[in-house]
């Protein structure tokens, strides 16, 4: 990208440090003017060597690495990790556990989305909106603090079920903090439908179409907000997702205005299932009868075998490939994390547009780059 | 308007305007200083958060303490920075606020029911000598951008340069259709021509395009593109530090304190108060001050409440703004003024 | 045109603002925060599974007075607080239930140099004062 540079051109690094980004990568753009003519990604700032760490360390010990993947929904990525185990040791957990797991992991959802809208209006000029959202956002994050003891990394689940049960008068206070967000989450899109200045900055812009996004491989809000409804929830459903009903959020624009309305959407899903879940909790024991798997999880030694287990994270659809040699430890894990398709899809969408769009492009695909580097 | 002096007085007045100068320079950077409080403190309350609220009660000397850190921080120059530019931009933007308040009144005293404004000089076009001298800020945004060397400045500068000539325009124009319905361009004739009927109830579509065109002037949200956070990280202003960027900083505050005074003086009414309050002896030295501070504080208090809730417009949305709505929108009003004026006059 | 959003935030000023004034105000812990673990020197075998399991090599078992002022001594669970993730996995991993979470995570825990952020087993029992129980 740097040969033959035009006399009116120049290359600028939106860097490794830069106030709009959610973690380190660099962008070069080549810009004329003020338009992109040329753009380019570079990532590896935040390489943890999460892969190579995990074949040094039991599968007990890799829940709480495996946490740090993506801080932000942690507690997906351990459903992730623990759903292969539990398919390799061929062990169900019983049901109180799977609606534990659900109610949690759709917390996870609504609170990550949230932190995704509050960003992507920070990213455009609307600095209160972060600050509306992030209030919101506090009282679902003290729910699940209720649960599992801790904020951002949980290390909550366990090879069979889960940890805790849920504490007494968890229900009560969820659908009170439940009900106060339908209405706020009314309120934010209200005020992102009427306000002119917001529709002139995203409307039309960054349009992804449904056949490059099903090329790149993108997942998540961003493929189903041109059109595709893939959830994974449905079309491969695991724990108790086939016992509930949701319906899938798709728009058809494909551009910045769509992909926040979808995820505005998924929020009220997420609360309406949370609902039915809280309704539909059986009780029962928390860990299979008859198992030494329980809270104290026994010395392990998992059969040789490989599987591939995957999620739905808020940004896509997450996998693991386990491939186990029969010792405590595995013999490799391979993850596939949601961001890293929908990074790549990003230098075609902006080149054409102008230095402004690129912060109003990147902040729509709220992406974490702790989980595009592991 | 003519104003009798006593015989005694009379030699005196260029002291006493003297001495008004140079109290209006000490002022308005503590003027600058309280705007910069309550733009902290409303953003807090706007964001359910608590603003600035250790140093001294309720903040207020928190501005005290970021100027000592100011003063304390090492002093960076880029390597190829232009020197000449990028030492002496500074000088222009604060030199173009002190040259405005030569000419703005900030007041009037009644006394025996005259009037006498507070004011370091009274020139006939006034109003024309404020506008001119506030746009000399531009050379300074644009000396700080091309002067630091650096890509981030160069595209908060050009920036800079294709707000303001969009907007300047419309500006001059609505100054000139409320000179043209008054009669003068003396900006203290302007104000005490109002009475108790405001320029805001005969010219509301004024009104709005003046304070939309203000707003672009100064460079606050939703215009600020030049300074935007998330694209070019601090746009113009990127490679000063320390009380280079606190001079900067300043004028920018203080540039806004001087527009909501226009704002006041030329729409709302100044500091005309009701017949009987201008000859009570008493109320009749602090009302009238009293009540311009009032709605200037007021109108500061509406301009920085605004950058809080709105996004930010993209350049190219800005510049279609000023040509293609605002410049209409300016002419209209020009028209409405002139047949109102005439109507009026008749 | 912005009209909802002014309005929203002119509704929003009259909230009372969500700050929390730390340190004057402590913070708030839920019941199940995991802090600094509570040793049950009594029920404490010595077996060495809470120092295996843990992820970062956190924990080493040493030699220690199963008493304040007695003069047997057993193995007891040492734990580095600068290594230390507060997963929780050795509380439930300990076959006889010996630790527990308490409720410290940053008084007496903040510490300049690396010996003192050792918490020897009688930190970890609560029989010294975290903060004032430094051999210096």
């Amino acid at each position: 990208m740097e040969e033959r540079l035009e006399p009116n051109e120049m290359i600028i690094h939106l860097g490794p440090q830069h106030p709009m980004q959610p973690g380190p990568f660099r962008l070069n753009l080549r810009l004329k003017g003020e338009t992109v003519v040329d753009a380019d990604i570079e990532l590896g700032y935040i390489h943890k060597g999460i892969e190579k760490i995990l074949e040094n360390k039991t599968y007990l010990q890799g829940i709480t690495i495996v946490d740090r993947i993506c801080y932000l929904v942690a507690l997906v990525n351990e459903e992730c990790f623990v759903g292969c185990v539990e398919k390799l040791l061929d062990i169900e957990p019983p049901e109180r556990s799977k609606y534990i797991r659900v109610i949690l992991e759709e917390l996870t959802r609504i609170q990550s989305h949230l932190l995704g809208i509050g960003e992507f209006a920070e990213f455009i000029g609307f600095v209160s909106m972060f600050m509306y959202a992030i209030r919101e956002r506090e009282n679902v994050v003290g729910l699940i603090d209720m649960v599992t003891g801790a904020r951002i990394t949980h290390s909550y689940l366990k090879f069979g079920g889960v940890r805790d049960d849920l504490p007494d008068g968890f229900k009560e206070k969820t659908l009170s903090v439940l009900n106060g967000l339908k209405k706020e989450i009314d309120n934010f899109e209200q005020m992102f439908h009427t306000d002119r200045i917001y529709r002139e900055r995203t409307v039309g812009v960054g349009v992804l179409t449904a056949d490059a996004a099903k090329n790149l491989g993108v997942s998540g809000p961003v493929l189903r907000a041109t059109g595709v409804p893939f959830d994974i929830r449905k079309n491969e459903p695991y724990l108790v997702y086939k016992d509930l009903d949701f319906k899938v959020c798709t728009e058809t624009a494909g551009d910045c205005f769509a992909r926040v309305q979808v995820r505005l959407n998924e929020i009220r899903e997420s609360i309406y299932i949370l609902e039915q879940c809280l309704d539909q909790i059986p009780e029962g024991p928390l860990f299979p009868e008859n198992s030494l798997y329980g809270r104290r999880t026994p010395v392990m030694r998992v059969p040789a075998g490989e599987v591939f287990h995957r999620v739905e994270d808020p940004r896509g659809e997450m996998g693991m490939y386990m491939v186990s040699d029969g010792s405590d430890r595995p013999y490799r894990v391979k993850i596939r994390g949601p961001y890293y398709p929908t990074l790549q899809a990003l230098p075609p969408l902006i080149i054409g547009t102008t230095v402004a769009d690129v912060a109003s492009i990147s902040g729509s695909m709220d992406g974490c780059t702790s989980e595009a580097d592991r | 308007m003519t104003v009798v002096i006593p015989d005694y007085i009379a030699p005196l007045i260029p002291w006493v305007r003297g001495i008004i100068g140079l109290v209006l320079i000490g002022a308005i950077f503590i003027a600058a200083m309280g705007a910069v409080w309550i733009e902290r403190k409303l953003s807090a309350d706007i964001q359910s958060r608590v603003g600035p609220c250790r140093v001294g009660k309720y903040g207020i000397f928190q501005l005290v303490a970021d100027a000592i850190k100011l003063f304390t921080k090492e002093d960076i120059k880029p390597q190829n920075a232009d020197s000449l530019l990028f030492n002496n931009a500074n000088i222009f933007m604060i030199g173009s606020v002190f040259l405005v308040l030569v000419a703005l009144p900030v007041g009037a005293v009644f006394i025996n029911g005259v009037e006498y404004p507070l004011a370091v000089t009274e020139m006939d076009i006034s109003v024309l000598y404020i506008e001119a001298v506030s746009a000399l800020s531009i050379f300074g945004i644009f000396m700080v951008g091309y002067g630091s060397n650096s890509k981030y400045s160069l595209l908060g500068a050009f920036r800079n340069f294709a707000r303001m000539v969009g907007y300047e325009v419309p500006l001059g124009i609505s100054i000139i259709s409320v000179a043209v319905m008054t009669g003068s361009l003396n900006i203290v004739d302007i104000t005490s021509a109002q009475g108790l009927y405001w320029n805001i109830f005969l010219q509301p579509l004024g009104c709005f395009v003046f304070f939309v065109s203000l707003m672009a002037d100064m460079g606050r949200l939703p215009f600020d593109q030049n300074e935007s956070e998330e694209e070019i990280i601090a746009g113009w202003i990127t490679e000063y530090s320390g009380m280079r960027f606190g001079l900067g900083f300043f004028a920018e505050y203080m540039h806004m304190v001087l527009g909501s005074f226009l704002v006041a003086l030329l729409f709302l009414g100044g500091w005309n108060v009701p017949g009987f309050i201008a000859n009570n002896s008493f109320l009749g030295l602090i009302a009238p001050t009293g009540f311009l501070l009032i709605k200037t504080i007021f109108v500061l208090m509406v301009i920085v409440g605004i950058r809080w809730v709105v996004p930010r417009f993209r350049i190219d949305q800005v510049v279609d703004l000023s040509w293609k709505k605002m410049f209409p929108l300016a002419l209209l009003n020009l028209v409405w003024a002139v047949g109102l004026g005439l109507y009026l006059g008749a | 045109m912005v009209l909802k959003n002014i309005k929203y935030a002119i509704r929003n000023i009259s909230r009372p603002p969500v700050t929390r004034m730390y340190p004057e105000k402590p913070s708030e812990l839920s019941d199940r925060f995991r802090g600094l673990q509570i040793l049950d020197k009594s029920k404490c075998i010595g077996c060495g599974i809470c120092a295996n399991t843990c992820p970062n090599a956190a924990i080493k078992i040493v030699k220690a007075p199963i008493g304040p002022g007695s003069e047997k001594q057993r193995w007891f669970p040492q734990i580095d607080i600068g290594h230390c993730l507060f997963c929780g996995l050795c509380i439930d991993q300990c076959p006889k239930g010996a630790l527990s979470s308490g409720k410290e995570y940053t008084k007496g825990l903040v510490k300049w140099h690396h010996k003192d952020m050792l918490m020897t087993p009688e930190k970890l029992a609560r029989e010294v004062d975290l903060e004032k129980g430094d051999e210096r």
